[in-house]
């Protein structure tokens, strides 16, 4: 079907300067990754910054599975701190996956009331749903802190969770309304008309035309509540600290090579995830 | 025999953002027989798919009602009416694949899959989609797709089969195959049509009985030939065909006068008084203007249109007015543009419209 690409119309100035400002634009996206994966195999203790051999030590260290020889601090602090990381994954999943589901119910809830019905103040309850997206994280947790302080609320995982709902639920509104609006609405009243009552069409016609917007509304909930730190911050107990805050209370000890490790994992969740959704995404695109 | 549809004195007013009402119903009556193919034809804005959506159960009624085999459906919400609609957008489930669409209504309504499966096919096997079963409505073709939006509609046999404007998506030669396709599967299955449309072409080959509705009103309802050869308004007879319309007073004796001051001859028995002549093009015969009968209207050709099978004249009346519009068969002579021409016609087959509207 393709005849040989045409070499000359790759060597003119345009696009030759298109595919250099593409490669520069890429490097800066995925350079920083490409380090942290790079040195996270690095074998100096000391000084991160210059190869010394390859080594596996930095993922053993994190599972506790090798002693991890004496660099800054002494050993004992990584046995230790293995156990602190594995709980903070934990608390992190836990957040996550709650805030995930109940975020994306409200907010799906949300879109589709909001785009198939109309009724009075819909424009203030629009502005007021946006909100929590473009407050300042910071206001927003001292704001929850506040919040949970004066009620009484004693600062848990369940406070993180409550916490997170509040803006993440905009979130996945945003992304299933979006979906809902460009939804034919004769495919409900299709539905009803041919017998299908309110619940029954939203099950077999509504949730499956909005699952590619509720997957990528979930999927995004799912990521920033396993990032966030700032908000996570504030509302926090002592005892729920989250994956973030670990990671973050490391660096302040130092930066450690068994950071460059944990950053790694994390971003080859992050890509199965993607991945995932992805591939979700396309079987349900038809 | 009770008729299948009654409408009643329906009313529906939507509120405009001005703060504004628009009456999209205003007093609606109308009864549909068993086994009827009607149209609803009118201008965009003239209730005519408000009245659908009304039947269909999409939209209340401020007033009126809507009666199936005289059941009262007020208060019947859309999922428990017997009637089934095809959407203008045909509103396919893109996610299930065309038997799922098919069977839609059966596997909302509990039916079991083996059950299913066979009515699908054959409901496709009716519209002509055998084998397509396994496809999903995103292969289609938009002639494909409006075939299984009619064999999804139909497969739970309703009372009446609602049709919102289904085949103004597709191209001018698939909606004229589909017209006549619609109209033997009517036949076919022997359910009540009610056809929305603005296209009066599409109503005038489809239909046993065209209702012209204008500003939530029904102007006239009668069969295609006498929506199009007695309009009983000026609006009917614009709205259906290209017409020649005059108004002209008439002295009782056979002659009528129109304001310019062209004289025609029509038929002795109306009463004198003033009124609206119409004529369509094809009703109007041209000659030389050298042997041009009694009666006849003389003018020139102001312009010709070849459309191959026939010819369209503007003829400008010597007496002046709005041009004549005038058909005329290829028979190898035209005339040709500042010709002077004579119009004759069958005093009998002009329709005076009453009135001074």
């Amino acid at each position: 079907m393709w005849g040989p690409p045409d070499m000359k119309r790759f060597l003119k100035p345009g696009w030759l300067l298109l595919t250099f400002y593409s490669l520069i634009f890429f490097s800066f996206i995925y350079l920083p990754l490409a380090v942290i994966i790079i040195y996270s195999f690095n074998s100096n203790p000391m000084d991160m910054t210059s190869w010394q051999s390859f080594t596996l030590d930095w993922y053993r260290g994190l599972f506790g599975l090798a002693e991890v020889g004496p660099s800054l601090g002494t050993s004992a602090i990584y046995v230790e701190s293995t156990d602190q990381l594995l709980k903070a994954l934990r608390n992190s999943l836990i957040v996550a996956t709650t805030t995930t589901i109940i975020s994306t119910t409200i907010g799906t809830a949300t879109a589709i009331a909001m785009t198939r019905f109309r009724f009075r103040l819909r424009n203030a309850y629009q502005g007021l749903m946006m909100m929590p997206m473009m407050m300042p994280d910071i206001v927003l947790g001292i704001g929850l802190l506040i919040f949970f302080v004066t009620l009484g609320f004693k600062l848990s995982l369940l406070t993180i969770i409550i916490g997170h709902c509040t803006f993440l639920s905009s979130y996945v509104f945003i992304v299933v309304q979006a979906r809902m609006a460009a939804l034919d609405p004769a495919l409900e009243e299709a539905s009803a008309d041919l017998g299908a009552n309110e619940w029954v069409t939203f099950k077999k016609v509504l949730m499956p035309q909005l699952m590619p917007g509720i997957v990528g509304g979930a999927m995004l909930a799912f990521i920033i509540s396993m990032d966030d730190l700032v908000i996570t911050y504030f509302i926090a107990g002592t005892d729920s600290t989250t994956l973030p805050m670990f990671i973050f209370s490391m660096l302040r000890r130092g930066v450690k090579p068994e950071i460059n490790a944990i950053a790694t994992l994390i971003i080859l969740a992050s890509l199965i995830i993607a991945v995932i959704g992805l591939y979700l995404r396309t079987r349900q695109v038809e | 025999m009770q008729p299948i549809l009654e409408i009643r004195d329906a009313v529906r007013v939507f509120k405009t953002p001005e703060g504004g009402a628009v009456r999209a119903l205003d007093g609606v009556n109308l009864d549909v027989d068993a086994n009827e193919f009607v149209t609803l034809l009118g201008p965009s804005g003239c209730g005519k798919t408000t009245l659908l959506r009304a039947i269909a159960g999409f939209e209340d009624l401020d007033d009126g009602q809507v009666r199936v085999d005289g059941a009262d459906l007020r208060r019947v919400p859309a999922f428990r009416r017997p009637v089934n609609t095809v959407f203008q957008s045909y509103a396919l489930f893109s996610h299930m694949s065309v038997a799922r669409n098919v069977a839609y209504a059966l596997e909302v309504a509990g039916v079991g899959k083996d059950e299913r499966t066979r009515r699908a096919g054959e409901l496709l096997e009716l519209v002509g989609l055998e084998g397509m079963e396994t496809r999903k409505p995103s292969q289609l073709s938009g002639g494909q797709k409006q075939r299984v939006a009619l064999a999804r509609a139909l497969i739970s046999q309703p009372k009446i089969l609602l049709l919102d404007e289904p085949l103004s998506a597709l191209d001018r030669q698939l909606r004229q195959q589909m017209q006549v396709e619609l109209k033997n599967l009517q036949d076919e299955v022997g359910v009540s049509f009610v056809f929305v449309t603005h296209d009066q072409e599409e109503a005038l080959t489809m239909s046993d009985r065209i209702v012209v509705m204008c500003d939530g009103r029904i102007e006239q309802t009668g069969t295609p030939r006498e929506i199009y050869r007695k309009p009983k308004s000026r609006f009917v007879a614009n709205f259906i065909g290209e017409t020649n319309m005059i108004k002209v007073t008439f002295d009782g004796k056979g002659t009528a006068t129109s304001v310019e001051g062209i004289i025609l001859k029509v038929s002795e028995a109306a009463p004198a008084g003033r009124a609206t002549a119409v004529l369509r093009p094809s009703d109007l015969t041209l000659s030389d203007s050298k042997n041009a009968p009694a009666h006849a209207i003389l003018g020139k050709v102001r312009q010709e249109i070849y459309l191959g099978a026939e010819l369209h004249y503007l003829i400008e009346a010597d007496a002046g007015g709005e041009y004549w519009r005038v058909t005329a068969k290829d028979e190898g002579v035209g005339f040709h543009t500042g010709q002077s021409v004579a119009l004759s016609y069958d005093p009998d087959v002009i329709h005076l419209i009453e009135g001074d509207a």
